[in-house]
């Protein structure tokens, strides 16, 4: 959702080639002086909307349905663009964008498609040309209470749709790199070769010797690791000093400690190691069996240190930062249903230790 | 228009973070209401708008220049802000087309 698909990459390039186009097309037709502002604005988005439909053409024209769709909605989309002084130019303009919207969700709902940043950049443009095609003109006595109303509950209620949808489908059928929500996994092979095997093994031997002193959270503390906020089953503590040093995967230096908050104190759960810099993900001698996570697209709040997501039109709640955390490696020491390496220990887990 | 947008945008992620309070953060619960009535605030003022009231026009341009400072400083520094199209879009172009529909016409506003 937060990327932008290959196949879609021409579409963006076709519609900001149109937008100048569609400027100048304005400007020169005559009709274009006696028109109001909002509509020549929805005129121009039209025009960028059915361009990057027609765009989509050329890496869809194996799909002959969808090919034929982007064609007919975006010369539909251009036709109306330019018929801008038609009577029935505004009913017309949000049939074709309500059809558009929601024949797109209906697309991804059926898995024919997945969202990403140019089908939601393209999908609250046409909201927005929805909004403009709806807003009463100035001196326009007809109809205007009719035509709030549309837009007051038309408009909240198609982004909000098509939002929620959007976000659903990709929740719901995260890409074999999202392991959950806000973590996206290191591409590495899929099976793992016997050498990265032992690899992964011998790492797990190293950082689990290694950190067995601080079973001991005095010892921890001692050399360093400060607890994060102790609300969640477990705790992340980390080691300023071995972050800042930049250590790669030393089985002697993890940059943190992950331990469960029980009744009986802080219990050892395993290690994480962790980059510096977000985006470089670090070695994975493992292949598939250690590949890194990096946390991004998340809403941080100071207060408390509390965690949501970051939602699909790019906004966190107010006083929440978005921000990616650098690629982390997790090394579980005790028994966990995911795998030693896997992104999050299992709650099952964290639980069973709270209550023996 | 695009003040409605905003204001959409705002109650989706009031909304989204709801779930997180019943989590368990506490504090995720109050910037989900917060983010409902600043969206509601955001509404009021574009209605204000459309009244032509002054107030309202001084409240949405003090409005956008913040969001337009908060996301270029989250833009500069090394956190990770999202810089993708939508980001770019709803954090930068919408801000910036707002306040260049409002640059004029301070005298349209009593």
């Amino acid at each position: 959702m937060f990327d932008i698909a290959p196949d879609h990459a021409i579409g963006l390039y076709t519609g900001l080639l149109a937008l100048p186009f569609a400027l100048l097309a304005l400007r020169l037709r005559r009709s274009a002086r006696t028109v109001p502002g909002t509509v020549l604005g929805a005129s121009a988005l039209m025009a960028v909307a059915g361009a990057i439909h027609l765009g989509l053409v050329w890496t869809h024209r194996d799909e002959t349905i969808t090919a034929l769709l982007f064609v007919l909605n975006g010369v539909s989309y251009i036709v109306l663009s330019q018929f801008y002084t038609w009577r029935w130019w505004r009913p017309a303009s949000v049939a074709l964008i309500t059809m558009t919207i929601l024949g797109y969700l209906g697309y991804i709902v059926l898995n024919f498609d997945s969202p990403d940043q140019v089908a939601v950049a393209t999908k609250l443009l046409e909201l927005a040309t929805l909004g403009l095609v709806l807003v009463p003109v100035r001196g326009e006595t007809k109809r205007r209470r009719s035509r709030w109303s549309a837009l007051g509950v038309a408009l909240p209620l198609l982004t909000l749709v098509t939002v929620s949808v959007v976000w659903i489908d990709d929740l719901a059928r995260p890409d074999a790199l999202h392991v959950h929500a806000g973590a996206v996994l290191q591409a590495t092979s899929d099976v793992a070769t016997p050498e990265q095997v032992a690899a992964a093994q011998k790492l797990y031997d190293q950082t689990a010797a290694a950190i067995a002193p601080y079973r001991d959270w005095h010892a921890a503390w001692a050399a360093g690791y400060r607890p994060g906020p102790q609300n969640t089953p477990s705790t992340h503590w980390m080691n300023q000093r071995y972050v800042d040093a930049g250590y790669v995967m030393d089985p002697k230096h993890p940059q943190g400690l992950v331990y469960a908050n029980s009744k009986h104190g802080p219990v050892l759960l395993g290690a994480m190691f962790q980059m510096k810099q977000i985006g470089q993900f670090g070695p994975d001698p493992g292949g598939p069996l250690t590949a890194w996570h990096q946390h991004q697209n998340i809403c941080l709040t100071p207060f408390g240190f509390e965690f949501s997501l970051m939602t699909p039109t790019a906004t966190c709640a107010i006083g929440a930062i978005d921000i990616s955390v650098p690629p982390m490696l997790h090394v579980w020491i005790v028994d966990n249903p995911g795998g030693k390496f896997a992104v999050d220990i299992d709650p099952k887990v964290v639980k069973q230790i709270d209550q023996s | 228009m695009l003040l409605l947008m905003q204001s959409i945008f705002w109650t989706i992620a009031g909304i989204s973070s709801a779930p997180f309070a019943l989590g368990g953060e506490a504090f995720m619960a109050g910037l989900a209401l917060a983010s409902m009535l600043f969206a509601l605030g955001t509404c009021l003022c574009a209605i204000g708008l459309l009244w032509r009231r002054r107030w309202a026009r001084t409240v949405v341009i003090a409005l956008e220049v913040t969001c337009l400072l908060g996301s270029a400083v989250q833009l500069l520094l090394p956190i990770g802000f999202n810089r993708g199209l939508v980001s770019v879009l709803v954090n930068m172009a919408v801000p910036v087309a707002v306040l260049v529909l409002l640059r004029r016409g301070r005298e349209l506003f009593s």
